[in-house]
């Protein structure tokens, strides 16, 4: 008796996960076999991430584009929908048709995953030569020759000034140029408040995150074993210094309390756009927004600034992209993908779309369309661009974790000063991202 | 246990004796006392009740006024309700009521005759049934959710709210605790003589017994009620931003609105006033049904 | 009917129970002679017992026993919903190496250790004061029980609000009266504080349990002590506490496994001051500011439902359902003291 009973448990432990997992694994099979055909009347699912009232009628543009050309096809369009929900839908089995992304650092884990659909055979099916795309964007839609993704539209940051707030200085090429610009463009009340910040380089701050600024100092995210790579590379190191010395400047406390009243991000209080401050690192789009919401703002734009090492650089900057792709699971996948690629290749839609959204189109017919009609300051992304010293972040299997640690590690400790030896702190943080990647299985 | 010497009333005790003949000092002292409690009551009901009242008072302010720290709105914006009580607010308000109704109803339907069960019937392994009940009933719910999680997305019920609706036609331990301490003071002689009059047992359950439980099970109703209504975790894990309830809306509102805090304020406001509502209608039992037990809410 | 009485009328049954006089359906012939039938009737009546308890039953075995085994299963594995793999004790060997959880483990502590006893003084004080009034007793009871039910979700949101330096009002109130206020839900040391004070702010479930407590204190007691000369805080110490210290005790257990599960107010607390997040294109992290409100329940949910490591979720899942056991098995010892004590 006494033996038979853990024998009977175990026993019964394995037949009911045995019974669950083979039936999640025929379950969630994610082929295009047994769906309707892309002629066939049907309603397909569309997530995307936008939310500003301007993108959501892009969007919503570009899609009628769409609807003329398949009227069998239903498009039902969800907008401001996050990385998590989409993940979250996908791995519980009711996933959308078509989803798209801004965070291309996910990739890696939607496409190894298998949550995204490998897209290579409908590609040689319907005949798309990836060439239309140019390289670096061909490369952040793949993950280890997994094509899981196609390009909608790409950003690329630069430097944004607010000409009146320059007091005639020309925009820094080199990042000690920024930092000593930024000083002296910085203006306190009588009380040592910061009225009007030169640059704030907390990341914090928007779009300053350290994924955009560390790439000016020409860092090399992972190595190419695919580890983490911030102790080994010292290009970390000299930003996280220039990073903290400008913030101490400011000083820690009070440019808290400047982050925390300077208004939002996506919203008409942005400081940029109410003169709060004289420069900041941003995507494209925000082209689009003063455009909107300051349109008697004057303001200029350049590639963003270099470490001083590498000045020869100056001109390339950091790109990334909205990713568009078929979740695993989808119902209607034929159809999905008549849309993903109408909506990633079609010359007409992106132009529509990037000249709504204020993006870089993704394709080389788009890139050099005569319909494009972008602000003036806008000439700087499409440059950063083409740039070939233009840059991204790799993928890794489990997303952009490392980019997140690093962000969560200057944010919470080194900021705040609690890591004095940043030495010694980048190397448990290497500890930290490799064992979180062995985790996930990468 | 020694005690002194000193001739001092309690305050709350022996209130047939007025204070007539009494010394005046002890009147006095009295009378202070008197002062000191409501004086207290009334400052920690004012602390009580400040937080409700900020939200009000944020709710129907300007938008530029809110970022003011002000107190008191220079304007009233009534139209502030009527703005977020549309799209997203009404969907989400029907998937809360949807979970909350169904849950509830399923609740009883499935707990009653357990508890019943547990009160009445003697039989083997009922202590160990009843300690199972508590131990369902503390032990986090976090515990079985990736396997649970695991089943319902291989049903596709995940991105609903079913995974949460459904297991309550299978009965809830707090219900069922809650409902059988309430049952085993019924005395038995009422369902005997129901007995003898040739009732079965099912028929003396629902003719003789809930009705005389009537409170308890209000009490219990309730509970379900704005646990589903409140319940954050659940839907967290479950539900997809159209299925969403109130709950999971309300926490994403913020950002959604660009941080507009008089619409957040608003938008949470509406999500409490139901609460207050029933509340106030239905104090009796809720406050029964608290002191039956003391656990969960 | 109140809480102790509730208890102790288990106690009561129970004893009935024992002494064994006839239960529903054990008629005079269910005991001897005739015993076919009485077999009959023994297996009707288990039919019927199992009749009224299937719901449970079935309910049990599939949302409990079940999952516990899977739990159990899932956690030697690494399952992301689309693939599995048998990976032996490595998730076991990530939780010693988990900073992350191990942080998350020490706030969940430290609300535990801090907020539970608070509770439940403020809520033994608030009855007490309550006992006292004179006049207008239920309105109070109902204003110091209200807060309680507003549900979590907007209670965090109000809080973080009314907290917020700059907008909110209650930095207003303090700089007229020239308070320093701390920047509570944007600052790694006081956002647990500021959560312990929601906390206390819905302390109305506590509070009416230990009101019904001490309401339930034998009189005569009080007068017997009242006649001896006992001041107002003897009969407290003497009288009050030790007959109202098994709720107490009740009190401190369940708040223990409550503030263990502790989620939805960190987690909502964190997201609403962060304010960025939950905007696409934001990875977001949780536990904000500086990961000082991550409980252990979020960081489960974290690793099981964003990052989709359920194997490793499991384990975290099962050193939950250790640390909750215990004090569990605590609650049903108590339990039983309850209704073995009031035999004697």
């Amino acid at each position: 008796m006494r033996t038979t009973t853990p024998r009977r448990i175990a026993a019964a432990i394995a037949a009911a996960a045995l019974g669950l997992t083979s039936a999640c694994t025929a379950g969630g099979g994610g082929s295009d076999d047994g769906g309707p055909k892309a002629e066939d009347k049907q309603t397909i699912q569309v997530w995307h991430g936008w939310s500003a009232d301007h993108e959501v009628k892009g969007f919503e543009d570009a899609v009628n584009g769409f609807r003329k050309l398949h009227p069998n096809i239903t498009v039902k369009v969800t907008g401001n929908q996050t990385d998590d929900q989409i993940t979250n839908a996908i791995r519980g089995g009711t996933p959308p048709d078509v989803v798209a992304s801004f965070t291309t650092d996910n990739l890696g884990q939607f496409c190894q995953s298998g949550a995204w659909q490998e897209l290579t055979p409908r590609l040689k099916k319907s005949g798309v030569d990836l060439n239309i795309f140019p390289k670096a964007v061909q490369d952040y839609t793949q993950f280890r020759g997994k094509r899981c993704a196609l390009p909608l539209l790409a950003d690329a940051y630069g430097l944004y000034f607010n000409k009146k707030l320059m007091k005639g200085n020309a925009p820094p090429k080199t990042m000690s140029e920024l930092a000593a610009l930024a000083k002296k463009l910085t203006v306190r009340d009588r009380d040592g408040r910061i009225k009007v910040a030169g640059f704030m380089p907390s990341v914090q701050y928007y779009e300053h995150t350290p994924q955009h600024i560390a790439t000016s100092f020409g860092v090399k995210w992972l190595g190419a074993d695919g580890k983490a790579n911030f102790s080994r590379d010292p290009a970390f190191t000299e930003y996280l210094k220039w990073e903290k010395d400008l913030l101490d400047w400011y000083g820690y406390d009070e440019a808290k309390r400047f982050m925390r009243t300077m208004g939002q991000e996506f919203e008409a209080s942005n400081p940029f756009q109410k003169g709060k401050v004289a420069m900041a690192v941003d995507g494209e789009w925000r082209t689009k927004f003063i455009e909107k919401e300051a349109p008697g703002l004057d303001y200029g734009t350049a590639p963003p600034p270099v470490s001083d090492a590498r000045a020869a650089q100056y001109g390339g900057g950091f790109t990334l992209g909205t990713i568009m792709g078929i979740p695993r699971g989808s119902k209607h996948a034929d159809a999905a993908w008549e849309f993903v690629r109408y909506l990633t290749t079609d010359t007409g839609s992106l132009v529509t779309l990037a000249n709504a959204l204020g993006n870089v189109p993704s394709t080389l017919q788009a890139l050099s369309s005569p319909d494009l009609r972008l602000p003036a300051q806008f000439g700087t992304f499409l440059n950063v661009f083409k740039h070939p010293g233009t840059t991204t972040s790799p993928s890794s299997p489990n997303g952009g974790d490392y980019l997140v640690q690093l962000q969560k590690f200057v944010q919470d400790e080194w900021e705040p000063g609690k890591a004095q030896d940043p030495a010694r702190a980048l190397k448990a943080l290497d500890e930290k991202v490799d064992k979180a990647l062995k985790l996930a299985g990468g | 246990m020694s005690l002194l010497t000193a001739d001092r009333r309690a305050a709350g005790a022996g209130r047939a004796k007025g204070p007539a003949g009494r010394p005046r000092a002890a009147t006095g002292r009295r009378a202070l006392i008197w002062f000191g409690t409501h004086a207290v009551a009334i400052a920690l009901a004012i602390m009580f009740m400040a937080p409700l009242l900020f939200m009000f008072l944020t709710a129907v302010m300007s938008d530029e006024q809110t970022l003011s720290g002000d107190l008191w709105p220079t304007s009233w914006h009534w139209g502030n309700f009527a703005e977020v009580l549309s799209g997203d607010m009404l969907r989400w308000l029907g998937n809360s009521l949807l979970y909350a109704v169904l849950g509830t109803v399923f609740m009883l339907v499935s707990s009653v005759p357990v508890a019943y069960a547990l009160a009445r019937f003697r039989f083997r392994g009922r202590k160990v049934a009843f300690v199972l009940v508590i131990t369902a009933m503390m032990l986090p719910p976090q515990i079985t959710v990736v396997p649970l999680y695991i089943v319902w997305a291989r049903f596709e019920l995940t991105g609903t709210l079913w995974p949460l609706i459904l297991p309550l036609l299978f009965g809830d331990a707090f219900s069922i605790f809650l409902l059988r301490q309430f049952l085993v003071t019924i005395p038995r002689d009422y369902a005997d003589a129901a007995r003898v009059d040739g009732c079965g047992e099912f028929t003396t359950m629902v003719r003789v017994i809930l009705p005389m439980a009537r409170p308890a099970l209000a009490a219990v109703a309730l509970f379900q009620f704005f646990f589903c209504w409140n319940d954050y975790y659940g839907p967290l894990v479950y539900a997809k931003p159209d299925s969403w309830p109130l709950a999971v809306g309300i926490a994403t509102f913020r950002a959604a609105h660009n941080v507009e805090w008089n619409l957040t304020m608003a938008a949470t406001l509406l999500t409490v006033l139901p609460v207050i509502i029933v509340f106030l209608l239905a104090q009796r039992a809720f406050v029964r049904g608290v002191t039956l037990t003391g656990v969960k809410g | 009917m109140t809480g102790l009485a509730a208890w102790t009328a288990a106690g009561r049954e129970r004893r009935r129970g024992e002494r064994g006089d006839g239960g529903p359906g054990g008629g005079p012939g269910a005991r001897g002679g005739w015993s076919a039938i009485g077999a009959r009737a023994r297996r009707r009546r288990r039919l019927r017992v199992l009749a009224f308890l299937s719901p449970w039953l079935i309910g049990f075995a599939m949302f409990f026993g079940y999952p516990l085994l899977a739990t159990v299963y899932f956690s030697f594995t690494r399952y992301d919903l689309f693939n599995l793999e048998y990976v032996g004790l490595t998730n076991y060997r990530f939780l010693f190496q988990d900073e992350d959880a191990w942080h998350a483990m020490r706030n969940t502590l430290w609300l535990v250790a801090v907020t539970v006893p608070l509770r439940v003084l403020f809520g033994l004080g608030i009855a007490q004061l309550l006992t006292h009034l004179k006049r207008g007793g239920a309105v109070f009871r109902s204003v110091f029980y209200l807060p309680y039910l507003v549900p979590p979700v907007s209670a965090t949101v109000a809080f973080v609000f009314v907290l917020n330096p700059g907008t909110g009002p209650v930095e207003h109130l303090a700089d007229m009266v020239g308070l320093p206020m701390p920047d509570w839900f944007n600052e790694p040391e006081w956002s647990k504080p500021g959560l312990a004070l929601l906390g206390l702010w819905a302390v109305g479930d506590v509070m009416i349990i230990l009101l019904a407590a001490v309401l339930d204190v034998p009189k005569h007691l009080y007068e017997a002590a009242e006649i001896d000369g006992a001041n107002g805080w003897q009969r407290f110490r003497h009288i009050t506490l030790p007959t109202i210290s098994p709720v107490l005790a009740f009190a401190a257990v369940t708040g223990v496994i409550q503030t263990l599960q502790y989620f939805t107010q960190a987690m909502v607390a964190g997201k609403v001051a962060a304010g960025q997040s939950d905007q696409p294109g934001t990875q977001t992290v949780p536990g904000y500011p500086g990961g000082s409100t991550l409980t252990f329940p979020q960081w489960l949910y974290d690793e099981g439902f964003r990052q989709f490591n359920m194997g490793y979720a499991c384990v975290l899942a099962l050193v939950m359902f250790g640390v909750a056991m215990l004090f569990t098995l605590v609650l049903l010892r108590q339990f039983r003291a309850f209704t073995d004590g009031e035999a004697s």
